[in-house]
């Protein structure tokens, strides 16, 4: 382990209504990977941020190779060889591989690009990584994982010392992730200083030398990797023990009725034949690897896309869906996977994002009751232990787990009998997980169905009462969580045709 | 500065609004005192205040509406023009037709109205570009009211003719003193609106839908009824419009009336209503108005052509955009 390349002492920063960081320390050493770990609003993207000058701190200092700095924006970080992978790409599609790389630096001749010396030195990087992308090809034509590696090559060739990965596994298959680990280990064993973020706790132990951990804002602690347990980690994220085994056998009486059956579904090229039956108080898992079709089923069946062929019943009766307000008015609500995109309006309140979906039960005649809205929305903050000083706040200022639950909130105002939730926990932290899986438990209880499309298979084989696979856009088997392994389900899902 | 902004009273107008105000009072007074120092006529007179308003009157109408479809994350470019069409069609059928006044004033309003359903469906329903579907419904605004009126321009009658007393509606007069009706009409439609978006179904939704529409959508909202409505209500208020621009000015040319979509555009812009949609406020669009049109009245008393008050409108337009990007960065 290497000499301290990095240090940030006494990292202070509030946003209006939010202390954001509390005079937070963290160490990075050369050669070295380290986790940095915390529940969704812990303010680990925040202080990346102020490392990085897309914000100011308040308070604190950041030393940098023995040297105190303060980078005025992420433009001044790289050049100084502090680097970040975001988890958000930022690509250009249109574009090509190399162009992408050296965008906004481009190699010149003369007054012209240079595309073909652009092309070699990209070559030249990727030989570097050990990595086989061609520099010509378009970036909209790569797998999500490719595209994560042209980012870290990005990264890479602006002589990058200290390099943070936010969150870069959350769209990799598990092939993409060992690529990804190697990547990694051949970096750091050229002596850069590596910050991981994650809540994929597997992930941690395999990759990371020690961890540092964050909650509430505030400084936590670290922990060296190897000597400790992933009890230890959770416990310090959110000083609770959480239960985390899988369900034995399905909660669903025998007798239950179906109250969704849904028959030869087509849609496009990833849904392809798809039939199945949800029961009254089932949760029925949705597993597979990524571009299954199981996202896609679900839009189909909520009529957010367009669908080629197939029935839907509700309850026995035939319905008719081309539209999600025809959904949501057969008492279907979904909850996507992308939730800024397409869970919430970021930019209005959590008053108005919860009444959203059932807004004719809050009027008044011709006029909003906003006092009815309000009063519901605090109803649903309360029950659902949504962090955010008011109902006004603006969704945007709320964390991912606390956004998932405004998200439900508007699914329950609406009073929704199935609920659809596309990776329900994508993006949260291990507390706000827990949560939100007493959450389903409670509403199936209560007699709601669940359909839970999941890529976590610790996730399906806790929560699924039955799991349906998927493998490009057909299903590939159907099994009742009593029989259900971690390898039946994988093989099923790597079922090609 | 946080005084002012904490204040009771700040606070309920909005801190931007109470600005916009200090800029409409300023711009008087510097007006008032550029006309003394060019040796002009007294700024300072009623008259000039009528006439300030009778701009304020039609371009109000125009940029109420304009400020739902701002809102949906749109732009509608056809405003000006649909206005003087929906005049010359109304006047057109009244001088020649003979049909009676009222039913020509019901006319200019579904004129209006009918370009907004056009605009809606297009953008709403058929997903085309708000900016490029408002142009080329901008050219087919003034290429119809050209045909109707065989490119003649139309005289509305005067105040003293038998179909008179629309012009009622602008102002009253009766010896020396003056009822400003179109003043009361304004505030009433204005308050109206506010209404319409922030206390509505619709106005909830166009909000909302300017923010982020395949979110809405998601929540099971037809989206594209209350896209389009936004459309519909910007076309209605432009066929209002119509009646007020005639009711202060009587004359309508064809092939005219661009540049009222700009100034309608620039005062939404200037009262804080957002170009990437999400954000609007009626309030301010009202205030921005007032400025335009003080604007206008102060170029005209100074001697100077309306060149002039195209630069200044130019450039404080720049200003509020600019202001936008700013909060909106600041905001993230």
């Amino acid at each position: 382990m290497g000499e301290v390349i990095l240090t940030m002492k006494g990292i202070d920063k509030s946003f209006p209504g939010v202390h954001a960081l509390d005079h937070v320390d963290l160490e990075i050493r050369k050669g070295e990977v380290l986790a940095l770990m915390g529940e969704n609003g812990a303010g680990k993207s925040t202080l990346m941020k102020v490392l990085t000058g897309i914000y100011k701190k308040d308070e604190g200092t950041i030393t940098y190779e023995g040297k105190e700095v303060e980078f005025e924006n992420p433009r001044a970080a790289q050049a100084a060889g502090v680097v970040i992978v975001h988890q958000e790409l930022n690509m250009m599609s249109h574009l090509t591989v190399a162009q992408n790389i050296f965008i906004g630096r481009e190699i010149m001749k003369g007054k012209l690009i240079d595309d073909a010396k652009m092309n070699e030195e990209a070559k030249k990087l990727f030989q570097k990584l050990n990595i086989d992308i061609n520099p010509t090809e378009k970036m909209g034509n790569l797998t999500v994982g490719k595209q994560q590696m042209c980012e870290i090559a990005k990264a890479i060739s602006h002589d990058a010392k200290v390099i943070i990965f936010d969150e870069p596994s959350a769209a990799l298959t598990e092939a993409e992730i060992e690529e990804l680990f190697k990547i990694i280990r051949d970096l750091r064993d050229k002596g850069m200083g590596i910050v991981y973020i994650s809540h994929r706790m597997d992930e941690i132990k395999v990759i990371t030398d020690r961890v540092t951990v964050m909650r509430d804002g505030t400084y936590v602690g670290t922990l060296i990797t190897k000597d400790s347990t992933k009890d230890d980690i959770i416990n310090m994220m959110v000083g609770r023990v959480i239960y985390e085994d899988p369900k034995t056998k399905s909660n669903v009486a025998p007798d239950a009725p179906v109250v969704l059956k849904v028959e030869h579904l087509n849609a496009g090229k990833m849904v392809r034949d798809v039939s199945f039956e949800l029961h009254k108080g089932e949760i029925l898992g949705f597993s597979g690897l990524m571009g299954a079709g199981r996202t896609e089923t679900a839009r189909a069946l909520f009529g957010a896309d367009k669908k080629d062929s197939g029935d839907i019943y509700i309850n026995g009766k035939k319905v008719e869906i081309n539209s999600p307000e025809d959904a949501v008015k057969n008492g279907i609500g979904y909850l996507s996977e992308d939730r800024k995109r397409y869970g919430c309006v970021v930019g209005k309140t959590v008053a108005e994002n919860t009444t959203m979906a059932s807004l004719e039960n809050f009027m008044s005649g011709l006029f909003i009751n906003k006092k009815k809205e309000e009063e519901s929305a605090w109803k649903y903050v309360d029950a659902l232990k949504t962090k955010t000083p008011t109902v006004d706040t603006e969704v945007v200022n709320l964390s991912g787990g606390n956004q998932q639950k405004v998200v439900i909130a508007k699914w329950l105002v609406r009073d929704c009998e199935i609920l659809i939730f596309d990776e329900p926990t994508r993006g949260i932290d291990v507390g706000a997980k827990s949560e939100i899986y007493t959450l389903m438990n409670e509403l199936v209880a209560q007699g709601k169905s669940i359909i839970m499309i999941s890529s976590e298979m610790t996730e399906v084989l806790r929560m699924s009462d039955r799991i349906i696979v998927m493998c490009e856009g057909r299903k590939t088997g159907e099994i009742d969580i009593a029989e259900a392994t971690q390898e039946n389900i994988m093989h099923m899902a790597t079922q090609r045709n | 500065m946080d005084k002012i902004k904490n204040n009771a009273l700040v606070k309920k107008i909005g801190f931007n609004r109470v600005i916009l105000i200090g800029v409409l009072i300023l711009m008087y007074l510097l007006f008032g005192a550029l006309c003394v120092a060019l040796g002009r006529a007294s700024f300072f007179t009623m008259n000039r205040i009528y006439s300030a308003l009778n701009y304020a009157y039609f371009l109000g109408f125009l940029a109420l509406g304009v400020t739902f479809v701002i809102a949906t994350g749109g732009i509608d470019f056809s405003v000006g023009p649909v206005m003087f069409c929906a005049a010359l069609i109304a006047g057109y059928s009244l001088n020649t037709h003979g049909v009676p006044l009222a039913a020509c004033l019901l006319i200019a309003i579904v004129v209006g109205t009918v370009f907004g359903i056009i605009n809606g469906i297009l953008v709403a329903y058929l997903d085309m570009p708000s900016f490029i579907t408002s142009m080329a419904s901008m050219m087919l605004a003034k290429g119809v009211g050209s045909v109707f009126t065989k490119t003649q321009s139309v005289s509305w009658p005067q105040l003293a003719d038998a179909n008179g007393w629309y012009r009622n509606l602008v102002k009253i007069t009766s010896g020396t003193t003056i009822i400003p009706t179109g003043l009361f009409i304004f505030i009433v439609a204005a308050i109206i609106c506010a209404i319409i978006l922030n206390k509505t179904k619709a106005g909830r939704y166009i909000l909302c839908l300017g923010s982020n529409k395949e979110a809405v959508r998601l929540s099971g909202v037809d989206v594209r009824k209350w896209e389009a409505l936004a459309y519909i209500l910007c076309g209605m208020l432009a066929g209002m419009a119509a009646i007020f621009y005639v009711g202060a000015y009587t004359t309508v040319q064809p092939g005219l009336g661009d540049t009222f979509n700009n100034e309608a555009i620039a005062s939404c812009v200037m009262g804080g209503t957002s170009m990437s949609g999400g954000i609007a406020s009626i309030g301010g669009t009202f205030i921005g108005v007032l400025i335009i049109s003080i604007l206008q009245e102060g170029i005209l008393a100074m001697g100077f052509q309306k060149d002039y008050q195209y630069v200044i409108t130019g450039i404080i337009v720049l200003v509020a955009v600019w202001a936008d990007i700013r909060s909106r960065q600041r905001r993230n």
